[in-house]
């Protein structure tokens, strides 16, 4: 059970616990010795790297992460990297779990197959895969699966949900990493519903000539993630025939040796599962604060309203002269789904804990929406055409997404008070209170009044 | 989950006495208390406790203020441009007052916050407020050229369509990877000295059009006038309608109509063809 800490007491486990530190320490590890790039955002005086801070966050938050990216510019090693630190799997375990993305990769590939030896003797049972039992699962290459086999990955991606023949496994702790390469003349369009499922999508970018000289100049350092004994006894361990519940104290042993190992090693400190659950009890214990709150609600309205129709629908088109044209509304075909106010929650949380802050502000809030929302949002032909040649340094899509993120940014700057004191008359109005709705132009009031409307009828 | 009474002859002030909002319609009827438990979430509930710091203000006053606050600033930097450089009223487009024009106006620009939208404001202010003394084409180009080379934006749009005057020398020095697209028509010297930047004409370009620019590119939609890329070193000058005159060219090439008119052997500077 999760206990909720005052701040005072939260701020004493921060500095007694570490975790902070260590996971920091981690991120530099990462950006010293084995991944090397730029950073490519800030936030309050912290420059980090968005492939390595995102990839970080979702082996912590048990997140699921889309890193796209140009061929060999380390999309796969990243998440590799992170996730054997993360939740100390030897290098070669990890490689030994991935999927890659192809056409002819079937579910027994993925998920798990019969067990021949007992079919013959009548009985049915499932081989999992390594994919399905350990708790990093990394999909190479996602879109190369077809289309039709992309939904095969679905439910485990979702909810950790397993399933062959009539057998089920569920994954208590797990974080998906998929990587995608841009259109080339194997890739297929991923569906919509497996994107939606990517709390974030990040990109990771060539490092500069100079520091990509240096990859190929400087020894191999990711030696230190292997351990070949640890790597076959968790073999052993993946491929014995007992039920999977019993398998995951017996990994987690070896996982701690091999964490031990690699602290003796480097000095670096991978974390154990009671580590990360207090981690992640630590970040749920984070609240947005009003401001954050607020302008989040105007996020999801603009990316989801629509005067004439009730809400935006991929299949229905704007009308032209919508006394909401300058909204985001306007430039948009399809609607936000409820997985993004938890993502960007979750990722908020994760950051602001980072941080060692004790609330999620805007600040927070700000970074990681564009990471929540660039995979997400379909935009309009012409919105396209009119931004696609813009200079910039992000992939269109998570250029796009900071700013639009920026507009409603400044547009909450403007109306800040307005809109908080909108939702404050908005509360009382839902515990009974007889006060006149809030008015205002954004559509976040609509969807205020809305609200209120369908309590009183 | 205790179930808030509705109180029926509360109004709309909430509980220091203060009017909230009003809207000017008649006052609504509040959640009924039998449909609570059809809804137990108040999805506002975190904002129950909150009380904005100040009530006088509207959000558009705020705004509205700080348009003037960054208008008078850009005003107040034209000003001191035209006591250095136009103390005459008499202003002679020169290399070397165009230079020296140009930094002053760079020395005011660099210490403004403003927006795309306040470059416009302002080219619509030179016409029409009082508060500007004067509007002299050549130094107002050259601020404005100045706003948008110092514009946090890529991409600028100066809707100019209805403004009675031209402005001369927009688009000076607009460096690569900006965009200045111009709604109307421009003055004479536009795109002069471009570094690389992307200029849009909608309407008519005047004379000496990308005289000196270096690089980038000019889309002039309409006709364009005489000395056409005097003394271009670089770059692309595309024009959708006619070109009255070229000048003497050192490099770079002119299209009319999407042919290529330079380099080539039928054009010959400033005649008509």
């Amino acid at each position: 059970m999760l206990v909720r800490l005052s701040t005072s007491e939260r701020i004493c486990v921060v500095q007694q616990n570490g975790y902070q530190k260590r996971v920091s320490d981690i991120y530099r590890f990462i950006s010293e010795n084995l991944y090397f790039n730029r950073a490519d955002l800030q936030i309050k005086g912290e420059r980090y790297n968005s492939a390595i801070l995102f990839s970080l966050l979702t082996a912590l938050k048990k997140g699921k992460e889309l890193i796209i990216g140009e061929p060999g510019l380390g999309k796969t090693t990243s998440a590799e990297f992170v996730s054997s630190l993360i939740y100390q799997f030897p290098l070669g375990v990890i490689w030994g779990s991935e999927v890659s993305g192809h056409p002819e990769q079937t579910e027994e590939k993925i998920i798990g197959r019969p067990d021949l030896g007992k079919l013959n003797e009548g009985e049915e049972a499932v081989v999992w895969t390594n994919f399905s039992q350990i708790p990093v699962k990394i999909v190479d290459e996602v879109n190369r699966l077809p289309e039709t086999k992309q939904s095969m990955i679905l439910d485990g991606v979702d909810r950790g949900n397993w399933e062959y023949l009539n057998e089920m496994i569920i994954n208590d702790e797990y974080c998906l990493f998929a990587t995608a390469n841009y259109h080339d003349g194997g890739t297929n369009t991923m569906i919509p519903p497996l994107v939606d499922r990517f709390d974030v999508v990040v990109e990771s970018r060539y490092p500069g000539p100079n520091l990509s000289f240096l990859i190929g100049k400087t020894k191999r350092k990711d030696q230190v993630l292997r351990h070949p004994r640890c790597e076959k006894a968790l073999q052993g361990i993946l491929k014995s025939k007992v039920a999977y519940e019993q398998k995951i104290p017996k990994m987690e042993q070896i996982c701690n040796a091999f964490g031990d190992y690699v602290y003796e090693t480097v000095g670096i400190k991978p974390l154990q599962r009671r580590e990360r659950e207090e981690i992640r009890a630590e970040m749920e214990g984070l609240e947005l604060d009003l401001d954050a709150s607020a302008f989040l609600r105007m996020v999801l309205a603009e990316f989801s309203f629509c005067d004439r129709f009730g809400q935006k629908r991929v299949v229905e088109s704007c009308e032209e002269g919508c006394h909401y044209t300058g909204y985001l509304c306007h430039e948009i075909k399809n609607c936000a789904s409820n997985r993004l106010p938890t993502s960007i929650k979750q990722y908020a949380q994760a950051v602001a804990w980072l941080l060692g802050d004790t609330e999620i502000d805007m600040e927070h809030v700000n970074l990681v929406i564009p990471y929540t929302l660039a995979h997400r949002v379909q935009w309009r032909d012409e919105t396209i055409a009119q931004k696609e040649r813009s200079q910039r340094d992000d992939p269109f899509p998570i250029f796009i997404a900071k700013e639009s993120v920026r507009l409603v940014s400044q547009r909450y700057r403007e109306q800040s008070d307005h809109v908080k004191d909108a939702l404050a008359v908005a509360s009382r109005i839902f515990e009974g209170e007889s006060l006149e709705t809030p008015e205002g132009d954004h559509p976040l009031y609509a969807e205020i009044r809305k609200d209120i409307d369908s309590r009183r009828n | 989950m205790s179930v808030p009474s509705f109180i029926p002859g509360v109004t709309g002030r909430d509980e220091g006495g203060e009017k909230m909002k009003a809207s000017g319609r008649p006052k609504e009827k509040g959640i009924r208390p039998e449909r609570e438990g059809q809804c137990p979430q108040n999805p506002f509930q975190e904002f129950r406790t909150h009380q904005a710091p100040s009530k006088g203000d509207l959000p558009l006053d705020q705004i509205v203020q700080s348009t003037e606050l960054v208008m008078d600033q850009i005003r107040h930097g034209y000003e001191k441009l035209l006591e250095e450089e136009a103390k005459e009223l008499v202003w002679m487009v020169q290399y070397n007052t165009i230079i020296k024009a140009y930094e002053v106006a760079e020395k005011y620009v660099k210490e403004i916050d403003y927006s795309s939208e306040d470059i416009e404001d302002f080219c619509f202010a030179l016409e029409n407020t009082q508060k500007i003394p004067y509007l002299i084409p050549g130094p107002a180009g050259l601020y404005i050229s100045a706003l948008c080379n110092y514009a946090k934006e890529g991409e600028i749009v100066l809707k100019l369509c209805e403004l009675k005057t031209e402005i001369n020398l927009l688009g000076f020095r607009l460096t690569k990877g900006k965009r200045l697209v111009i709604e109307g028509d421009a003055g004479d010297f536009t795109g002069i000295g471009l570094e690389g930047g992307d200029m849009v004409v909608e309407g008519n370009a005047k004379n000496w059009t990308g005289a000196g620019m270096r690089s980038g590119k000019i889309l002039v939609k309409k006709n364009i006038g005489l000395h056409t890329g005097e003394w271009m070193m670089g770059g692309e000058i595309f024009v959708g309608g006619r070109v009255r005159g070229l000048g003497n060219i050192v490099e770079g090439k002119i299209y009319e109509r999407e042919k290529l008119v330079y380099p080539g052997k039928v054009r010959y500077s400033n005649t008509y063809y």
